[in-house]
């Protein structure tokens, strides 16, 4: 079952329109234990869709700014760690939490499984839908901050962080680590998390028109034509078709974890003009 | 990078401590439940919700999957990373083990009466070794293997502990609070070793939970050491008697691999060390994998 241009620009559209209908009211709270000389660490929170409060670990550098700023959009999982103190150096940084996960998780707690099939037989109903509220909120919230050099933001994740850089172009840099919601709802017999989506249809088949309706939605490839940012995608967790819709750069991984981190990390830092950082490093302490 | 780099305080009373906790919890009853759940099983594997009680009377989940075809069947107890939570595992009991995957206190399904958070968890009640978080938390690994046993269709001569970061540290414990029924142990890149040590040479998260503690506490650093050489994997290492297989990156940012050379120097059993130039904490993952299948499948008799 497909979904026309129009249906989809319907869909995202009314997100946009629900945001701009409820202020965020940020909240930002300053947390010592996560300050030192070199940047201040805070708590924040705002108002997404629904209406939902939703978290967000913030870090500002210290000294002059405007600064250069990563958003981080939310891993699959009930946890996302605050941003790496090496990031917290160079940039103004903000990881959320979206609905569902712990610091959001009230009055709504995602189940691990059961995240990523929850509502998914109606486009209007899946979970995701405010989970990509709550990305494209955070994205607001960042690119509007002072500290912030808005010449020079980021954003790195999955398939939230493709579509939040379709949905707002405030990003100059994109980094693609992997798509989620679209390769996991191809593979039949993936391993968890992706399993997720063969265990519903086990127990539900009526529903594989409605569900490959709604991820028809949140198909990376028919947003990547919005991202205007620089792309650098990670072969293999991202399709070379999508990267090639992107205009991406490609990076092919070496399976080495902290030389392919590094690379990541060198390929922001010499975009926004900061020195760039392995987080392994005996100099640390 | 050897042992040296790394200083544990190994308290006096250690094994004490450890022999007293359980012999503690062997006095609440495990009351285990599996409940078949339908909508994650498939014609392969069955599934089922598993809970039972553990340390101070806490109910603990995890998720058994088994084979259909008729046992005995191994044990395999997984046991999870710092922030993820557990997996169904399907795909190990496709190669025929009778998996369990543990979600100790804290961990969504097991949160109801313990919830520190994360970040949290590492410096919950760090100031007291009596009440650290970790006490339940390792305990609650011990009482899986135990509810695992409770299974007709396991073999209870044959367990063996799998897992990776966090993983790694409860393979280590758990292999060294049951000497006499863990049949081999697999640890990836091992957490919970050389804390102290850790949270110097990383500001990764976890251990970046110390230093943004000792902030805020600066006049505890002598406490928490204390404190967590009663949790450290490298003063659990000697009391291990299965074979062991620890595998690291060399560039470990989140477990620094001083700590994984030190607490594999630290066992007595039998044991290989892996070590991955260039990794992290994917510890070499993707070569590493197909060494640990066979390390397991060949100590606890599955068929590759």
């Amino acid at each position: 079952m497909t979904v026309t241009d129009s249906e989809l620009d319907e869909y995202w559209n009314a997100v946009d329109a629900e945001l701009a209908a409820l202020p965020a009211r940020p909240v930002r709270d300053r947390i010592p234990r996560r300050c030192t000389a070199d940047f201040t660490g805070y708590e924040v929170r705002l108002t997404s869709i629904g209406p939902y409060r939703i978290f967000g670990y913030l870090s500002v550098p210290t000294g002059e700014g405007p600064f250069p700023a990563l958003l981080t959009t939310p891993r699959y999982g009930s946890v996302n760690n605050p941003p790496h103190y090496n990031d917290r150096l160079r940039y103004v940084t903000l990881t959320i939490a979206h609905r569902g996960q712990r610091t959001a998780d009230s009055p709504y707690a995602a189940a691990y499984p059961g995240l990523l099939t929850d509502g998914i037989a109606d486009p209007a109903g899946y979970v995701y839908r405010g989970i990509v509220a709550d990305c494209l909120r955070a994205a607001e919230y960042l690119a509007a901050l002072p500290e912030v050099d808005a010449s020079r933001v980021a954003v790195v994740g999955d398939d939230l962080a493709l579509i939040t850089a379709a949905r707002r172009p405030v990003f100059a840099a994109l980094q693609l680590t992997g798509t989620l919601l679209q390769r996991g709802a191809e593979q039949a017999d993936a391993d968890y998390p992706a399993a997720e989506f063969g265990d519903h249809l086990r127990a539900h088949p009526g529903d594989a028109d409605a569900v490959r309706r709604t991820l028809a939605f949140f198909d990376a490839g028919r947003h990547a034509a919005a991202v205007t940012a620089a792309a650098r995608v990670e072969i293999p967790g991202v399709p070379t078709t999508l990267a090639e819709r992107l205009g991406a750069e490609r990076y092919t991984l070496t399976r080495h974890g902290q030389a392919d981190n590094d690379a990541a990390d060198a390929w922001l830092a010499a975009r926004f003009g900061v020195p760039a950082m392995s987080r392994f490093s005996r100099a640390a302490s | 990078m050897t042992q040296v780099d790394v200083n544990v305080f190994r308290p006096d009373d250690f094994d004490d401590f450890w022999d007293s906790t359980l012999k503690r919890v062997a006095k609440v009853p495990l009351r285990p439940s599996f409940e078949y759940v339908t909508e994650r099983s498939t014609d392969d594997v069955a599934v089922f919700d598993v809970h039972y009680d553990s340390w101070d009377g806490v109910r603990i989940s995890g998720w058994y999957a088994v084979p259909r075809e008729a046992g005995p069947h191994p044990a395999l107890m997984l046991v999870p990373g710092y922030i993820s939570e557990p997996v169904i595992p399907r795909s190990w009991a496709r190669k025929g083990y009778a998996a369990f995957a543990v979600a100790p206190r804290g961990k969504l399904r097991s949160n109801q009466r313990f919830n520190p958070g994360y970040p949290g968890l590492l410096v919950d009640n760090i100031a007291d070794p009596n009440t650290y978080a970790y006490r339940g938390f390792y305990v609650d690994a011990v009482r899986a293997v135990d509810a695992v046993l409770t299974r007709p269709e396991v073999d209870a001569d044959r367990v063996g502990v799998h897992g990776s970061s966090q993983g790694g540290a409860l393979t280590i414990t758990t292999a060294a609070l049951l000497p006499d029924v863990v049949t081999c142990g697999a640890a990836g890149a091992p957490y919970l070793c050389g804390f102290m040590d850790s949270a110097k040479l990383t500001h990764s998260y976890p251990y970046e939970e110390i230093n943004e503690y000792l902030r805020d506490h600066p006049d505890h650093e002598q406490r928490v050491a204390e404190t967590v050489g009663y949790y450290d994997g490298i003063n659990f290492a000697p009391n291990i008697q299965a074979p062991m297989l620890v595998y690291i990156g060399l560039e470990d940012d989140v477990c620094p691999p001083e700590t994984g050379f030190a607490v594999h120097e630290a066992m007595k059993c039998e044991k290989e060390l892996l070590t991955y130039e260039r990794c992290g904490h994917d510890a070499g993952n993707h070569w590493a994998m197909e060494k640990v299948e066979a390390f397991l499948a060949g100590h606890l008799g599955v068929a590759r």
